[in-house]
């Protein structure tokens, strides 16, 4: 492959590239990202590929797989070009007509188009999608375009000129100084401006400076760094070598979770790629600025996404965070001057150098700038990832964006930040997706994942969950995490089983005050956030488990009851037939023994008069 | 020579090497932090958070643990504010309610001030201080104990259970542990505090931030009776 030895090159290099890319008569784009191989995107490759030979169209079709477009719900999705349609859902069963309808006669098949739940329409075009309609894709709007086991394509779609950019006409202080006025902040959760941590990694003393990509992302519902990774590595790569570049480091890591083995597979080809055309290594694009990265695997362990522990994991110890009063940007990885960024991070410098400062700032909330990628799941209609500018609200996102509520419920809740992240109810959805709103409403920013909770979620239910989460995953090494999440989660057991008292709800508060100021790191800092923000706007929630021992949604087992209400009831025993427990027994009329009873809900399901009642 | 430092702990300024541990600093000094997983000359962990302090900087203050942090020129620490006081007692509370029966522990409850356990008992005989571990590492350069699992399941544990031909047998894990101190005879009875040496405390009631030497620092083998190389429990 013809390595890049200067920017000139690479220029002439991408003009090559985007002339090949549009000789094609054809183009086919299939996502194939781990939600598009779990929906079977595999299959379809292998039958499209199978029917495009045979109808004798291999050298006419440029068949390119992709990452996860961010239409998850609806995975795998195919868009032909020039015809511009976009087919969801698509099987291996479908593959041959779409070849000999789409591809040899140009047809639309009205059957794979989008039909959408919320106005009825049909959508032909990717770009009319609803779901996209309101988001500002900068980042993942790339992954469509780009196939990312080859370089090409990256290259092909502008990639790498910002580093040729940044190596032949900016001082690594000029790139400081663009990252800083660009007022990018910290996409891991924490929000700390990404210019001010560069700098003073620059700034600190050290034989080695070193940068690191922080892709261990383990929030439950989450799942953008995936996402990039696996759809767009190049430009996290890129976003990397710059970040070098401005810091003067000669080494990097992406730090990645071995359960995305799509993403480890990606990356490594992409550095490995990157190296063939000399964008990585010794003398990069013929300047004199060397630099590599290595790809490491985590050890699957969630607290190794705090970078202390990470950083020690990277030395081969156990991943545990250490005290951090002296910061990674002085002493991290080895105890050298360390800067660690979120996957998201680094894939936004490129396009900030390319772009300008003032374009990024331009974008956004007063200090929260550009986009923010959030992965939308639980009680919507349109589930994946979304890409909106900061400032939007979290009803535009949840009504607009993803559709409103599945089923016809009401949602009650909104779950942002993961497990350090907090609940938020229906009257907070006003509220833009900002790093200080969120956190002043009780919750955070986190990474991104946002799970949307409808009245069959019980809260109580839903901070046990997290607490559960995070008491598997804490390290052990301090008291008040290990311990004081164990004694919160024993806490919040005995509201849900009946065993709960109001004195307890104090002893609650305070335990999380205490474990939250008296963590070492942030896992234990924020491990309370799920119960704190609970407790804050649902509390009415927790005194009905408390003092009239009822579970407001039904969902905590021990305080739901079935009955049998007699008036409807039919007699024709169907429940006690299908109960696996034996606790309906037929006295007269048939009733159900509490004591027997394991509330599975089967004789609800069984009961073709809807004679039994959930209380 | 290393740069010395002046750093301010409940408004006394003390004079001290840059990057000593403030927990340290403060102990010389005189004024009483409570503490437990901390041992001069071995590598602070920062497990138990017993010698909690506030930092003020830039108008801020934010809580940490005093073993772990380093001092610097013109720190601010509030070793006795109300919010640490708190903290403090809630994770000494914790630490009792895991481990009720341990002399030490039950010295460090009655020194912070812990007057009832508001969880349910259990007896566990570990609290993962890590003395043992670091000592064993560290001073003995032996590294026969290490830490093992994660979250719940985190205990201490030989190589593979066995106990390695590389154990000196020095019984520095055994004589450092905050377990193995014999018991008080004080009542166990669930959810109190044994009590027996609250006496102990009239000394600090004029002072309460100045270590007047207190058995029950002896008892939990507080830093400062370790500085004055008194390891032997009473």
């Amino acid at each position: 492959m013809p390595r890049a030895e200067n920017p000139k090159a690479l220029a002439s290099l991408q003009q090559q590239l985007k002339e090949k890319m549009q000789a094609w008569p054809l183009r086919v784009t299939l996502s194939s990202g781990t939600c598009g191989q779990a929906s079977g995107s595999l299959d379809v490759l292998n039958a499209l590929k199978t029917h495009i030979n045979d109808a004798g169209l291999r050298d006419k079709v440029h068949l390119r797989v992709t990452g996860c477009h961010g239409f998850c719900q609806h995975e795998p999705l195919l868009i032909l070009e020039p015809l511009n349609v976009l087919y969801c859902r698509v099987t291996p069963a479908d593959a041959g007509e779409i070849v000999s309808e789409s591809l040899v006669k140009r047809n639309v098949i009205e059957r794979l188009l989008f039909h959408d739940p919320v106005s009825g329409k049909t959508v032909r075009q990717e770009a009319d999608l609803p779901f996209f309609a309101k988001q500002d894709r900068d980042l993942m709007g790339q992954n469509r375009v780009i196939d990312p086991l080859d370089i090409g394509e990256y290259i092909a779609s502008g990639g790498y000129s910002a580093l040729a950019k940044v190596l032949t006409s900016m001082s690594p202080d000029e790139v400081l100084d663009e990252i800083t006025s660009s007022r990018l902040r910290g996409r891991g959760g924490g929000g700390y401006p990404t210019g001010r941590k560069w700098e003073q990694c620059r700034a600190a003393p050290g034989t080695e400076h070193y940068v690191i990509c922080n892709a261990d992302e383990g929030d439950p519902g989450a799942y953008m760094d995936r996402g990039l990774l696996e759809g767009n590595p190049h430009a996290v790569l890129e976003g990397m070598i710059i970040g070098a570049y401005a810091i003067g480091s000669r080494q990097g890591y992406v730090y990645v979770r071995n359960e995305y083995p799509l993403a480890v597979h990606h990356t490594r080809r992409a550095v490995e790629q990157a190296k063939e055309y000399g964008l990585l290594g010794e003398a990069i694009l013929g300047a004199d600025f060397s630099f590599d990265v290595s790809v490491v695997r985590g050890g699957g362990a969630f607290v190794c996404g705090e970078s202390t522990a990470l950083m020690a994991s990277l030395e081969g110890k156990v991943g545990e965070p250490r005290a951090k009063d002296v910061h990674t940007v002085e002493k991290g990885y080895l105890d050298q001057p360390t800067n660690l960024n979120n996957v998201e991070t680094w894939a936004n410098v490129p396009k900030i150098i390319l772009n300008g400062p003032s374009w990024f700032a331009a974008k956004g909330t007063e200090n929260s700038k550009g986009t923010k990628i959030f992965a939308l799941t639980g009680q919507v209609k349109n589930t994946g990832l979304v890409e909106v500018e900061m400032g939007t609200t979290l009803r535009e996102i949840i009504f607009d964006i993803g559709g409103g509520p599945r089923n016809g419920n009401t949602i009650k809740a909104v779950q942002t930040g993961g497990p350090s992240g907090g609940c938020l109810p229906v009257s907070q959805f006003d509220l833009p997706v900002d790093f200080d709103a969120l956190t002043e409403a009780g919750s955070m920013m986190g990474s991104g994942g946002m799970v949307v909770m409808d009245e069959s979620a019980c809260m109580v239910d839903v901070a046990k969950y997290f607490l559960n989460f995070l008491q598997d995953e804490s390290c052990g090494k301090c008291v008040p995490c290990r311990v004081g999440i164990n004694r919160m989660l024993e806490i919040l057991t005995d509201f849900t089983e009946g065993r709960g008292t109001t004195e307890q709800l104090d002893l609650l508060e305070d335990l999380a005050w205490t474990v939250s100021v008296g963590s070492l790191c942030a896992l234990g800092k924020t491990a309370p956030n799920p119960v704190l923000s609970t407790l804050r706007y649902f509390r009415n929630e927790y005194e009905s488990h408390i003092n009239d021992k009822r579970c407001p949604a039904g969902v905590c087992r021990a305080l739901v009851h079935y009955t049998i209400d007699t008036e409807a009831c039919t007699q024709c025993g169907a429940c006690a037939e299908a109960c696996p427990h034996d606790a309906i027994s037929n006295e007269d009329e048939y009733v159900i023994n509490d004591e027997l009873c394991r509330k599975c809900g089967i004789c609800q399901e069984a009961c073709p008069a809807d004679a039994i009642r959930k209380a | 020579m290393p740069k010395m430092v002046t750093i301010t702990v409940d408004g006394a300024s003390i004079r001290t090497p840059e990057g000593t541990s403030v927990l340290l600093a403060a102990l010389e000094a005189g004024i009483c932090i409570p503490n437990l997983c901390y041992m001069p000359d071995v590598t602070p962990l920062g497990a138990c958070r017993v010698c909690i302090v506030e930092v003020v900087q830039n108008g801020r203050s934010k809580m940490t643990a005093s073993c772990t942090l380093e001092a610097e020129e013109g720190m601010v620490i509030l070793a006795h504010s109300e919010a640490v006081l708190r903290a403090r007692r809630n994770i000494v509370e914790l630490l009792l309610a895991e481990a009720p029966n341990s002399r030490a522990i039950q010295d460090l409850a009655a020194r912070v001030g812990v007057e009832r356990v508001r969880y349910p008992m259990r007896n566990k005989d570990c609290v993962l201080c890590g003395r043992c571990v670091r000592a064993c590492d560290e001073v003995w350069q032996s590294k026969s104990l290490g830490f093992v699992g994660r979250g719940r399941n985190r205990h201490v544990a030989l190589p593979f259970n066995v106990r390695p031909e590389f154990c000196k047998r020095c019984n520095a894990c055994i004589d450092l542990c905050p377990m193995t101190i014999t018991p008080c005879p004080g009542p166990m009875t669930e959810g109190a505090v044994c009590g027996l040496c609250a006496s102990q405390l009239t000394m600090t009631e004029n002072a309460p931030d100045t270590c007047v030497w207190c058995e029950l620092g002896r008892g939990f083998q507080c830093a400062r009776w370790q500085l004055r190389g008194v390891l032997d429990p009473a």
